[in-house]
């Protein structure tokens, strides 16, 4: 994220941004109460569980409006992932076969667990269990595999 | 199932009786007070009993609080109140507690708390075409029954005579909603719903045995309700109290067992129609002729309606529920469905937004600015006070205009405000005077001056007050704008084209022809000459015949046979050059 500046001497945001302020301006909002909910009663575990899910809504909401809907400019694209409004990272993933829906980028580090393997949330729900439920420990993901 | 979202008002209580009223004790209950007799009680007080009609002391007793029964959580609740009495409760009459209203209806005997009983009512009525006296009537709950007019006799279950006008009935009311009316879908959605629960109820209130069913949840075209409607088409009240009477006290002839079975039946409908309930719908209502594209079409004018932003996201949509309650939400059967629908509406309007904004010309963000400085600003604070104060406001807010030109123009704004008027007035008159004539003319109303003086800041530092009269004043002492005299012009100019042209076409068929007769003289000209040359050959060749030498006629002889192919020669030339 670039330096913060003056008011003053801040350039505008590309065309278009008005479209999407409102919406934004929502999912910071939300991220601000997530980021300040009060963590005590919740195991440490899925602290930050709403954190990377609204991160997660964000990132795949512009990467809609600019893949998808084709509704934003270039420009207002690469405005929005300089300014942290989305994940870059993450959407690079989705362009991905196979990586579609994934839900966070811990999810696939598969060097950080124990046994090298991806989250359980990458399984496909037919190679699961009947009736398993799972909720991963990373981001509390119920299932992003693409099959899905 | 979509649940329905009707949630019955608390105004749809009977009114509390003159004199009383409402007030919430600090534990949360509510309690009702009597000003005048001084009396407070926890019971809602009903309206003051009229013992003598017995009809009406009914309708009291019914006034409960109303509950509908077409959602399915408040249907099973209701039935689990009427489960809950053991079943020696239905042996003795008058349990009922000192009648009057829905609260104390049921006075502490074995159930606290007061029994809902919906109150159901004749709505409407409709003749049934070609069986005259029958009526087929709605009640408020969305169920009907057959009355004879003539025999003074209504009956839940249609007879089987009047089936197929009343199917004909059916199709003409859905193809009339198909139409357009989306709430009346709904409606009967509802309707179909409520079969379910309501005979239940039915099965406790009335005793009317001829004509009942006690499985009739599964009919469709059977479908029951509590008595009340039928009251009132009879008459025969006295009776009906006593039904009632042994109704109130309890099921009776319905077992556990039944119970249980009515109620996974129940589940397993909902169930059904969680997942489709437009199908349900569908095939509940005798098959609504609804194909895939018009519930698509549907749902994008739902979309419409709501003024859904198209940037907004899914979710977004989803939170709020605004559209949720709305009966085209439901056209489509699954989520996934309504968000396909949903992406591609939102790109073809994006895309429609889009041309939109491209063809329509760009508003100066300077105007509403300059209106805003016009009306806020003051020498009495600063910029940076004036920024801090209105900071939220939407001309402070706005991306096009940077910090420091909102600066520069607030400080000269207020600087131009110390001016003496004369100043500012003869000002504007300047600024007036550099707008052309085709923008600013007597045509131009004061609402729409042009962007260049809405945008000047010697526009707006003169009171509006002042200001206006002065430019309405400007403006009818301009001119007629230029526009028509233009044309005049363009149409004359054209006329002078034309004009211009067709001499110029003229002057080039002149032309044309003249060198045309310049090269016929030429060529004349050279003939002549070459006649003249061969004239003056022709006389020199005679001279040198003539002059004969002493030579004698042999050498002029001889000179003619060498001298004639020259001859011949140059005058074969001369021929070859005339053409």
């Amino acid at each position: 994220m670039p330096a913060i500046r003056a008011a003053s001497k801040r350039k505008p945001p590309p065309e278009g941004f008005s479209d999407l302020e409102e919406d934004l301006l929502v999912f910071s909002n939300k991220m601000k109460d997530a980021q300040n909910a009060p963590t005590d009663n919740i195991p440490k575990h899925q602290a930050q569980w709403p954190v990377f899910q609204i991160s997660h809504q964000r990132s795949r909401y512009i990467y809609e409006l600019y893949y998808e809907k084709e509704a934003i400019s270039k420009q207002l694209y690469d405005w929005l992932l300089k300014n942290g409004y989305a994940d870059a990272l993450l959407i690079a993933k989705w362009k991905k076969q196979g990586y579609e829906k994934l839900c966070c980028l811990r999810c696939v580090q598969t060097k950080e667990t124990n046994f090298n393997s991806t989250c359980i949330c990458r399984v496909p729900k037919a190679q699961l269990k009947e009736g398993q439920d799972v909720q991963c420990v990373s981001c509390g993901c119920r299932g992003c595999a693409s099959c899905d | 199932m979509l649940k329905s979202t009707y949630k019955p008002s608390p105004g749809l209580l009977q009114p509390l009786p003159p004199g009383w009223t409402e007030h919430k004790a600090p534990t949360g209950h509510t309690y009702y007070y009597n000003a005048t007799t001084k009396e407070s009680t926890y019971k809602r007080p009903g309206a003051v009993p009229v013992p003598m009609d017995p009809a009406t002391s009914y309708f009291q007793h019914q006034a409960v609080p109303q509950i509908n029964l077409s959602d399915p959580v408040v249907a099973n609740a209701f039935m689990a109140q009427y489960t809950a009495p053991p079943p020696q409760q239905q042996q003795h009459g008058g349990q009922r507690g000192g009648f009057g209203g829905p609260g104390g209806g049921r006075g502490g005997g074995f159930q606290s708390r007061p029994r809902p009983q919906p109150v159901d009512k004749p709505r409407s009525k409709v003749a049934i075409p070609g069986h005259d006296p029958w009526i087929l009537v709605y009640t408020k709950y969305g169920r009907r029954f057959a009355y004879n007019s003539a025999k003074n006799a209504s009956y839940w279950r249609i007879p089987e005579k009047l089936m197929p006008a009343i199917l004909e009935l059916d199709q003409a009311r859905i193809r009339q909603k198909a139409a357009g009316t989306a709430s009346a879908e709904q409606e009967d959605g509802k309707a179909t719903a409520s079969s379910g629960p309501v005979p239940r109820k039915e099965q406790q209130q009335e005793q009317e045995p001829p004509q009942h069913d006690y499985d009739s949840s599964e009919y469709e075209e059977v479908e029951v309700t509590d008595d009340e409607g039928d009251e009132e088409q009879d008459g025969n009240a006295p009776k009906r109290r006593r039904t009632e009477d042994a109704a109130d006290d309890g099921p009776v002839e319905f077992t556990e067992a039944d119970i249980a079975a009515q109620l996974a039946a129940m589940g397993a409908d909902y169930g059904d129609e969680y997942d489709g309930y437009d199908e349900e719908m569908d095939e509940g209502d005798e098959g609504l002729p609804l194909s895939d594209s018009d519930a698509r079409e549907l749902f994008k004018d739902l979309l419409n309606d709501f003024n859904i932003n198209p940037y907004s996201p899914w979710d977004k949509l989803i939170e709020e529920g605004k559209v949720i309650d709305d009966a085209r939400y439901t056209v489509l059967s699954t989520t996934k469905a309504r968000k396909e629908v949903w992406e591609e509406w939102s790109c073809a309007k994006i895309q429609e937004l889009k041309e939109k904004r491209a063809t329509e010309e760009k508003k100066d963000p300077k105007i509403p600015y300059m209106a805003f400085l016009q009306e806020k600003a003051t020498p009495k604070l600063y910029w940076p006070e004036f920024k801090r104060k209105y900071k939220k406001e939407e001309p402070m807010r706005d991306t096009k205009l940077s910090d420091k030109d909102r600066e520069k123009w607030y400080r000269e704004h207020i600087n131009r405000l110390k001016i003496p008027q004369a100043t500012l007035k003869a000002d504007l008159k300047k600024l007036l005077e550099s707008v052309p004539l085709s923008a600013l003319n007597n045509q131009t109303m004061t609402s729409h001056l042009p962007p260049q003086i809405l945008g000047d800041i010697r526009y707006i530092s003169l009171d509006p007050q002042i200001r206006d009269p002065f430019v309405e004043a400007y403006i009818q002492g301009l001119g007629s704008p230029p526009a028509a005299d233009e044309r005049a012009q363009e149409e004359e100019n054209e006329a002078a084209k034309t004009a211009r042209n067709e001499r110029r076409k003229r002057e080039k068929a002149l032309e044309e022809r003249e060198r045309a007769v310049a090269e016929g003289k030429r060529r004349q000209e050279k003939k002549l000459q070459f006649e003249r040359h061969r004239l003056r050959d022709e006389e020199r060749e005679l001279e040198r015949a003539m002059h004969v030498s002493k030579k004698g006629l042999q050498s002029q002889l001889a000179a003619t046979v060498v001298d004639k192919p020259a001859a011949e020669v140059s005058a074969e030339k001369n021929r070859e050059a005339i053409r």
